[in-house]
């Protein structure tokens, strides 16, 4: 699944886990830094969540004080 | 026929000695005169009731509450049965007869049509009865009663023209909801005109779908004012519409049916106008809170959320992605310092052992007869000439000394 599609649950949860294995070890170079990219991309899909509803919670707030 | 002819013939003469009329003829005359007096009403108190068994009437000796004078009433049998409270003898009645002259006997009676206790009253009765009736029939039943909107679109309201219930509905929901819609229907309140107008008014309402709620509003006044609001024919009527109905008739301590069968009973018309339409500053306040309550919670969600996004990106392996390279980079170092310091050993010891095969290589060399003093002649193809007769005279042959060589030419 690309993390564009992800809801924001879905996204830290994976992002949690991906953590989980970088700091277990273990895994290949190549799959750690796999790995890492994943984890850089899940957060910032996260963020963007973040980002968004507070943009959008400004939005509604601006329009309920006209 | 011919013979009632002949007799009404017969009596626009005045009878004499020589020609007389018939008992038949002066009875009906009588029974003619009493029914002039058509219906009345009377009121007086029961002297005695005689019911015959099998009779379907029953005879009531109405005595005048004053004066000693009596009439006889002839009841049908089911008005005295169905009478509630029930006559009994010395109780004050209303009756409703017209005088009846029973030529059989020549005796006279009121027919009547109509009897009443006095005080209770026949009509406030007759509202028991009705009021027990439409009670069974589950007319005023609470699992039947409609819950009112919250907002109507439209109002309908049935009230007496430029009354002060009209006044007291619109201005009381006004204050309360600016906006509220209206549309007014004005009716008699009282009178025998009331109900057929309350029941179009109802009709026309129930027929525009934007009227979510129907009040019916009408101050307080006489019970026989009240009358029409307790009309079996408008309970129907109202126990029938699909529109909610608020009933605001009368002060708070008037019944009518009405009250009953709507859905909402209002104690006053004010009151039903705070039954009909929200507070609006009220619901602003509450939605403004609510509002500000969604915010907060909006808000401390998105902190936390933030907060826990902080703490994920912050653990070292994200916050510093190069320590997964650095680990394995110190391990590439320190392996290619390993391998460089073993190999330089190795190179070291490979120099080493090559001076020493290059001393023995030189220890091998010619070289050192050469510096003895001995030269190595060869030939031009690089033979080494070992003997004086493989030489011929002319060819050129390379000296080669301790140190350089020389060209000689053989001459012999």
């Amino acid at each position: 699944m690309s993390e564009e599609s992800l809801s924001y649950e879905q996204a830290r949860a994976e992002l949690v886990s991906v953590v989980e294995k970088l700091e277990t070890g273990g895994a290949t170079l190549e799959e750690s830094l796999a790995l890492w990219e994943r984890g850089e991309k899940l957060a910032d899909t996260c963020q963007a969540w973040l980002d968004g509803a507070r943009e959008r919670l400004e939005k509604a707030r601006a329009a309920g004080a006209e | 026929m011919t013979e009632t002819q002949q007799e009404r013939e017969g009596a626009v003469k005045a009878p004499s000695p020589e020609a007389p009329w018939p008992v038949r003829v002066v009875s009906q005359k009588i029974g003619e005169w009493v029914g002039r007096l058509g219906w009345v009403w009377a009121e007086g108190e029961i002297a005695q009731i005689t019911k015959r068994p099998g009779s379907p009437l029953v005879f009531i000796t109405l005595r005048d509450m004053s004066a000693d004078i009596s009439v006889t009433l002839t009841v049908p049998r089911r008005f005295v049965e169905a009478a509630e409270p029930p006559l009994v003898q010395g109780g004050r009645v209303i009756v409703h007869g017209k005088p009846q002259w029973y030529a059989g006997r020549g005796t006279l009676s009121l027919g009547v049509d109509d009897i009443r206790a006095v005080g209770l009253g026949e009509l406030l009765a007759r509202l028991q009865r009705l009021k027990k009736m439409l009670a069974a029939e589950g007319l005023f039943d609470p699992a039947r009663k409609r819950p009112l909107p919250f907002l109507p679109r439209r109002i309908g309201l049935i009230t007496g023209r430029a009354s002060a219930a009209e006044k007291d509905v619109l201005e009381n929901a006004r204050l309360r909801f600016p906006a509220a819609d209206f549309r007014v229907i004005n009716v008699p309140v009282q009178g025998a005109s009331a109900v057929p107008a309350v029941l179009d008014a109802l009709a026309s309402m129930e027929a525009d779908p934007d009227i979510e709620v129907i009040v019916l509003a009408r101050g307080g006044g006489s019970v026989e004012d009240l009358l029409p609001w307790s009309d079996e024919a408008l309970c129907r009527a109202v126990f029938a519409c699909k529109t909610p109905i608020v009933a605001a008739i009368g002060h708070e301590t008037d019944n009518p049916l009405v009250d009953y069968v709507a859905d909402v009973r209002a104690s006053t018309p004010t009151d039903a106008a705070k039954r009909v339409v929200p507070d609006f500053s009220e619901e602003l306040r509450a939605l403004s809170m609510a509002r500000r309550r969604l915010d907060l919670a909006m808000n401390g969600l998105l902190d936390r959320e933030q907060h826990r996004l902080d703490a994920v990106r912050s653990r070292p392996c994200l916050a510093q992605p190069a320590s997964i390279v650095d680990g394995r980079q110190s391990e590439v170092d320190e392996s290619l310092r390993r391998a460089r310091h073993a190999l330089s050993g190795r190179i070291a010891s490979a120099v080493d052992s090559l001076s020493h095969v290059r001393a023995r290589l030189r220890a091998l060399s010619p070289q050192a007869t050469l510096d003895r003093g001995y030269a190595i002649v060869q030939q031009a193809d690089g033979s080494v000439l070992r003997a004086a007769a493989e030489a011929n005279a002319g060819d050129v042959l390379r000296v080669r000394l301790a140190e350089g060589e020389i060209h000689a030419t053989v001459k012999e």
